[in-house]
């Protein structure tokens, strides 16, 4: 199983007090995978179901955000790979 | 310095952080000048104005606080951020010749001035201590002066050298009976000011003391050539300083000027540096009304500063000239609501 790996990204160094803030997390895994399931179900007399797909994923990853000075932060997007997190300063 | 931190867990526990640092800056300093450098306790009263801007000539007996200028000394004290502009230029009679005089048991010999600035035809053209003289070391008892009487005020200052070099060397300057281009006369001003500011920082200085270069910033390459990364190196801030004098002038294009040559043109110690807006003015004669163009320069500073350059940390309205308010009290009313706003608080 590979280590996940993660950048974090601020639109800016220095803001002023009311600025709202933009976090952009960068993040992945070798292992992490999408794939579909799909389920047919058939009884002993031969009859199947249609099929139902399920999107799954192997090895999910969570991104959690702390912030030292108590700031809280919202997400605003996240597709899997990018998040987005906005505070206000 | 407050810090986010990422955290990335896979099903397996592993994780991975990423952190990202930064900071908030503290809110920019609303501030004053009243006309012939006068005592503005009275103006500022009831106001979040918590920053000034002086002007002394370094050819003065009195620098710091300045002659009968005791205010001076009881605003400061009481936290008010004092802009100290320090002039070579000499503002007339008396002592126009040279001076002697004691400094802590030292005494020194001071020639006249030898230089004219602001030699604009049609003019008197003003003297002023020379370039070429402060480097001959000629002029280190007025930095000595006007040291010993800082060292007694109480409180640190900005100390900028110079009003407005590009005013000063517009139309040239002379020394010694030698004519100087702009552009040379700006040469020699970057030198003579390393050489001041290295004078001071070479001696002892109350804590918290900030340098900066006095400019308008009116000329994109006067702006350039006074601001080598060699000097910036040795200051602390940037400055220029900012009119509205046409109708169509916009707070947000005014301000912007200088900083957009400055981001374009200067390296990166002078970007580094937070900007002092040493004054700031809206002609009436073009703008009736001063007020409402007040109203529009919190969020005009506030969306610069969110721009990526350097950060501009005070403003101060220079109540006289160009900038007069007049009428006086909505003029006055409107700072004050005006550095009641964000990024003001």
């Amino acid at each position: 199983m590979a280590a996940p790996t993660a950048t974090a990204t601020l639109n800016a160094s220095t803001y002023s007090s009311g600025d709202q803030m933009t976090l952009t997390v960068t993040y992945g895994d070798a292992d992490t995978r999408p794939l579909t399931v799909t389920i047919v179900v058939t009884d002993a007399q031969g009859n199947s179901s249609a099929p139902v797909r399920v999107a799954a994923v192997i090895d999910p990853l969570t991104v959690t955000v702390t912030d030292d000075s108590g700031r809280s932060w919202a997400r605003l997007s996240d597709n899997g790979a990018v998040a987005v997190y906005r505070a206000v300063a | 310095m407050p810090r986010v931190t990422v955290t990335v867990r896979d099903s397996g526990g592993r994780t991975a952080t990423a952190t990202a640092d930064y900071s908030i800056a503290a809110p920019v300093l609303g501030g004053y000048y009243l006309s012939g450098g006068a005592d503005p306790t009275a103006d500022i009263a009831g106001g979040n104005i918590r920053s000034l801007t002086q002007y002394r000539s370094l050819a003065d007996g009195y620098v710091f606080p300045g002659y009968q200028k005791q205010w001076l000394t009881t605003l400061g004290r009481s936290g008010v951020q004092v802009n100290m502009v320090l002039e070579l230029k000499h503002y007339g009679a008396p002592n126009a010749g040279p001076q002697t005089f004691a400094v802590d048991g030292t005494s020194y010999t001071v020639p006249a001035p030898a230089m004219t600035i602001q030699q604009r035809p049609g003019t008197t053209w003003p003297k002023a201590y020379g370039y070429g003289q402060v480097l001959a070391g000629q002029c280190d008892g007025l930095l000595a002066r006007a040291l010993s009487q800082y060292r007694a005020l109480g409180f640190p200052v900005n100390i900028q050298l110079a009003s407005e070099l590009d005013t000063d060397h517009e139309f040239g300057t002379s020394e010694a009976g030698r004519a100087y281009t702009w552009a040379e006369s700006d040469a020699r001003a970057v030198q003579a000011m390393t050489y001041i500011v290295n004078w001071f920082r070479a001696r002892s200085l109350p804590a918290g003391t900030t340098f900066s270069v006095g400019v308008g910033g009116f000329d994109r390459a006067c702006f350039q050539r006074t601001h080598p990364e060699s000097l910036m190196s040795r200051l602390d801030h940037l400055q220029w300083n900012v009119y509205a004098t046409a109708a169509n002038h916009t707070a947000l294009d005014r301000f912007r000027r200088t900083r957009d040559w400055a981001v374009a043109d200067l390296g990166p110690v002078a970007l580094s540096r937070p900007v002092i807006i040493a004054e700031w003015g809206v002609r009436v004669a073009e703008i009736p009304n001063q007020a409402a163009w007040i109203a529009t320069v919190p969020a005009a500073i506030a969306k610069l500063n969110a721009e990526r350059g350097p950060r501009i940390v005070r403003t101060n309205y220079f109540n006289s000239g160009w900038g007069t308010l007049s009428p006086k009290a909505p003029g006055l009313a409107a700072l004050k609501s005006a550095y009641a706003t964000r990024p003001y608080v």
